[in-house]
């Protein structure tokens, strides 16, 4: 455990030293959270890629993500099974097939909740709502960034490594999660038009 | 000879005063309301009611939080479970936002195996196990993934879920954002519990203060908070009972002051009379507390009360003394009526004294210890003081108005009309009707009582009505018996009995259980050979299942989970007043939901060994039958001994008839109008009655003295007005008191008292000459 906490200290200290050499992130990541905020809702196409410890092959799958500003979140998967999760303020329910959707409350699941706050508050460029669960490393500028989120504190430093958003202007475009169990996923986005 | 005429009545008084003071500090006085009920009658209601006292269920205070909307309920909610829990105060505090988190959850995970029915030789088999696996594969690649690795992968045959739905699924609370609310409406709710016991009045204050400050501070704006729990209802009762006494020593003794000074124009007979009455709550409070060990607030306040009407003894004193009079002279005129009328007292407060109820008990004793150390006083202490400082009525009054007052009973005919307008109207509506409903007994008002039970039931906190008690020597044995009894609660719910039980076993299954539960798990090795069958062609890698066979193993070979072991905060206070200790027994409390068939549910358990069947409300409505009956036996007897006192004293039956006759009807027209006021009679009503009879007798007694000179029957009727005057702003008094039992007292007193006073006048003394 104390090795693990050297470990993550040292990983951040090099992300915080990055964009510093390059230009102050402070003022390019106001205007982004700004500019994301103004976006009252969006659609985009997204593949996924999953690797799960307990299973041998890696995970794909395909389908569609719908925000609407402030709280609601919805990744309807179209393959290779269909499935639809909603979450709407703090509750999540997740239907698959044709069964009855499971409904259970974000506090139940400190990682669920960790993950889904992660990309709900970078869509809505809430930088509070971001540093209340996470430290936020800054990289790139406003053409090009990528935001490595970080758990600011147990229970969620046990389970969760990282949380990784690319992106582009107000465009996200790839969002990484790495868990402390070996898991790792890769969301590759792309708008619709 | 002038020192000492000045100093003797000052010194008596500040000796008094001293001797009061000193008592008081030596008596224990409590104020809860388990030391004021009745104990139950069989052993196992008396377990019940004694854990319901002052068991764990006494330390457990519900909350309710409503009047904003529903996100600054959450918030409020959330902050004050914070600050709760670090205030230290509290063994638990519970919003619903980690209901089961935390040790719990994780004590519950590392024993899951050992805990939940779902550990079955079946759920071992490479069949199940592949189902198992089967349906984890697909939740995997699902978005609750995260979910399923964090139980599912360890625990394929679900016993953890299997075991939180139990923990949590009995509750119909509804959660939004992230804590408890009410089903049906708008109210955020909490549970804490008190780390102190439910008699530590101290720390239940504390606890409460503790709340009420949280609240303040998590900023509540229009938000209202609703408070209940027995610890609750023991600082309000206590609060209540002290304002009363409080309110009611200051306010009576300032009126009586002002009207003695009135009277007697002088503040020396004030100090005169001040003496007995000191020296007898001293007598009174020493007696309670060698009796009982402690005195009860509401003995000692409404004691107190009572004794007021000693007051009578040295203003009838007093009062019939002519001034420069010997002592042994006034005695002589007035001696023998205030010999009975002592006597007459003391015996009417029999009903009170043997009721059964202890409250009431210490009522009657410190009132008769009272009444007899205030006669003795007046009898043999006050004389030489009054006759040192030659105190006596200003004056005896005009016998020229004494006449025109006494011609009024020319209409004493017309006093027969209201007596029989009672008795018509008792008649027509079938006599007063009687409570049966102990809990009306308890200081705790009707208001709050309907609030608790409203909370209880959003919360799901079990309503305790009818219960069923399963004893045992240690709790091995305890939860042996009730393994036996789930069958027969299954049985009942499945046939629409109950709704449903809280029971020990559901938590923590007796130690047989849990040994055959380990014998359903397989070897290691056996289990390895399995898992590897079950999870091929699934795509798993080989050492996905590692933490489940490693767990499963561990769960096999470790000692079965004792009740020792239940330490986390949620698991220890959900057990706790379900598997108990009393006395040298232990006890497992089983608490039916949603009974729609008390006859068949107290059926299926006679004959189960070692289970009682306890319904509290039967049982408290039997206790409340009882100590009627015993004080109404009581009451007879008391005034069997009265009768033969008084007619020993008067030796005539027709004065004896005349004495009665204003009480019967004074007690007659009571009872009526308290009907008529919607009253439902209750033991206080009755031993109010018996002790309005005794303060009746007084007056008749005085009225009916051979007193052949007009002074003298001035004397009389101005110092029975001044007594009654007296009773009447004491017990008045009580009407306004917030605890019901003493405004109950009052009501009947103040009333019974004026009544008795009227028709005594009217029927007793002496017929107005024919001039």
């Amino acid at each position: 455990m104390p090795r693990r906490r050297a470990l993550l200290a040292g990983g951040l200290s090099l992300a915080a030293i990055g964009p510093a050499g390059a230009q102050p992130s402070g003022a390019w990541l106001d205007t982004l959270m700004q500019r994301l905020s103004e976006i009252p809702s969006r659609r985009a196409d997204f593949t996924e890629q999953k690797r799960i410890a307990a299973l041998a092959q890696p995970l794909a799958s395909r389908g569609r993500l719908i925000y609407v500003r402030p709280a609601q979140l919805e990744k309807i998967t179209d393959a290779p099974r269909a499935e639809r999760l909603i979450v709407d303020g703090d509750r999540l329910s997740l239907s698959t097939g044709g069964g009855a959707a499971r409904v259970l409350s974000l506090a139940a699941s400190p990682l669920v909740a960790a993950l889904v706050e992660g990309v709900r508050a970078t869509l809505a460029g809430d930088l509070a709502g971001l540093r209340r669960l996470y430290v936020i490393a800054a990289v790139g500028g406003l053409a090009g960034w990528r935001l490595i989120l970080t758990p600011a504190r147990p229970p969620l430093t046990r389970v969760l490594r990282s949380v990784t958003i690319n992106g582009a202007g107000t465009d996200i475009r790839a969002i990484a999660v790495e868990q402390t169990n070996g898991d790792r996923q890769l969301m590759t986005i792309t708008p619709s038009s | 000879m002038t020192l000492r005429r000045g100093l003797a009545l000052p010194a008596a008084l500040a000796g008094a005063g001293l001797l009061l003071a000193l008592s008081l500090h030596m008596v224990t006085v409590r104020s809860d309301v388990a030391a004021f009920l009745p104990a139950g009658r069989t052993p196992a209601a008396r377990v019940m009611l004694q854990q319901l006292r002052n068991g764990p269920a006494t330390s457990l205070i519900l909350l309710g939080i409503e009047g904003a909307p529903p996100a600054v309920l959450a918030r409020i909610s959330r902050d004050m479970t914070a600050l709760l829990g670090r205030s230290g105060a509290f063994s638990l505090v519970e919003n619903g936002e980690r209901a089961l988190a935390g040790p719990d959850a994780r004590f519950l995970f590392r024993h899951r195996y050992l805990l939940s029915p779902a550990t079955t030789t079946a759920a071992f088999t490479t069949a199940s196990l592949h189902r198992d696996f089967k349906r984890l594969r697909a939740d995997l690649a699902s978005d609750a993934a995260p979910l399923v690795e964090q139980y599912g992968l360890a625990d394929p045959p679900g016993a953890f879920l299997n075991l939180a739905q139990i923990w949590v699924g009995s509750s119909p609370v509804r959660v939004a954002g992230g804590v408890w609310f009410a089903p049906h409406r708008n109210r955020a709710l909490l549970l804490a519990r008190i780390r102190a016991n439910g008699l530590d009045l101290v720390a239940e204050g504390r606890a409460v203060g503790a709340i009420q400050a949280a609240f303040a501070r998590a900023d509540p704006g229009p938000a209202r908070l609703l408070l209940s729990g027995p610890a609750v209802f023991a600082r309000d009762a206590a609060h209540a009972i002290r304002r009363d006494v409080r309110f009611i020593s200051i306010v009576s003794t300032l009126l009586i002051v002002a009207l003695l000074l009135w009277r007697f124009r002088s503040p020396l007979v004030v100090a005169a009379i001040a003496v007995p009455i000191l020296l007898s709550i001293s007598a009174a409070s020493l007696a309670v507390q060698a009796a009982f060990g402690f005195v009860h607030g509401i003995a000692l306040g409404f004691g107190i009360t009572m004794l007021g009407v000693t007051v009578d003894y040295p203003v009838l004193l007093i009062g019939h003394r002519k001034r420069g009079e010997p002592a042994p002279a006034t005695l002589r005129r007035i001696g023998a009526a205030f010999t009975l009328a002592v006597a007459t007292a003391s015996l009417g407060l029999t009903g009170m004294l043997f009721s059964g109820v202890p409250g009431l008990a210490q009522l009657g004793l410190f009132a008769v210890v009272g009444v007899l150390a205030a006669a003795a006083a007046t009898r043999w202490l006050l004389p030489p003081l009054i006759v040192l400082a030659d105190l006596a009525p200003v004056s005896a009054g005009e016998p020229e108005r004494l006449l025109r007052i006494e011609r009024l009973r020319r209409w004493r005919l017309w006093g027969l009309l209201p007596v029989a307008a009672a008795a018509a109207y008792l008649l027509a509506v079938g006599g007063p009707r009687f409570e049966t409903d102990l809990a009306n007994l308890s200081p705790v008002p009707a208001r709050a009582r309907t609030l608790d039970a409203a909370l209880r039931a959003e919360l799901g906190a079990p309503d305790v009505g009818q219960v069923v008690l399963l004893r045992g020597a240690d709790p091995e044995a305890v939860l042996r018996r009730e393994a036996a009894v789930l069958p027969i609660l299954h049985r009942l719910r499945v046939h629409g009995v109950i709704g449903g039980a809280e029971i020990a076993a559901r938590y923590l299954p007796s130690a047989a259980v849990q040994r055959a539960r380990q014998a359903a798990i397989p070897p290691a090795d056996v289990l390895a050979r399995r898992i590897a069958r079950a999870q091929a062609g699934l795509g798993f890698r080989a050492n996905a299942f590692a933490l489940f066979l490693a767990d499963a193993e561990a769960a096999r070979v470790m000692a079965p989970v004792t009740l020792a072991d239940m330490t986390a905060p949620v698991i220890a206070a959900r057990l706790q007043p379900l598997l108990f200790r009393a006395g040298k027994n232990w006890f497992g409390l089983v608490l039916p939901r949603g009974v729609t068939d008390p006859g068949r549910l107290a059926a299926a358990f006679r004959g189960v060994a070692g289970a009682s069947e306890v319904d509290v409300g039967r049982e408290t409505g039997a206790i409340v039958a009882r100590s009627t009956a015993r004080a109404g036996r009581w009451l007879a007897i008391g005034a069997a001994a009265a009768l033969a006192v008084l007619a020993a004293g008067l030796r005539d039956v027709r004065r004896v008839a005349r004495v009665l006759a204003p009480i019967a009807a004074a007690a007659l027209v009571t009872l009526a109008v308290l009907t008529a006021l919607g009253e439902r009679l209750s033991l206080v009503h009755i031993v109010s009655l018996q002790f309005v009879a005794g303060v009746g007798l007084d007056y008749a007694l005085f009225f009916a003295r051979r007193q052949l000179d007009a002074e003298e029957r001035a004397r009389t009727l101005r110092t029975l007005a001044t007594c009654n005057a007296m009773t009447l702003l004491t017990f008045g008094l009580l009407g306004f008191c917030r605890t019901p039992l003493l405004r109950q007292m009052g009501v009947t007193v103040a009333m019974g008292a004026l009544a008795a006073v009227l028709f005594g006048f009217l029927v007793v003394g002496p017929r107005p000459s024919a001039a």
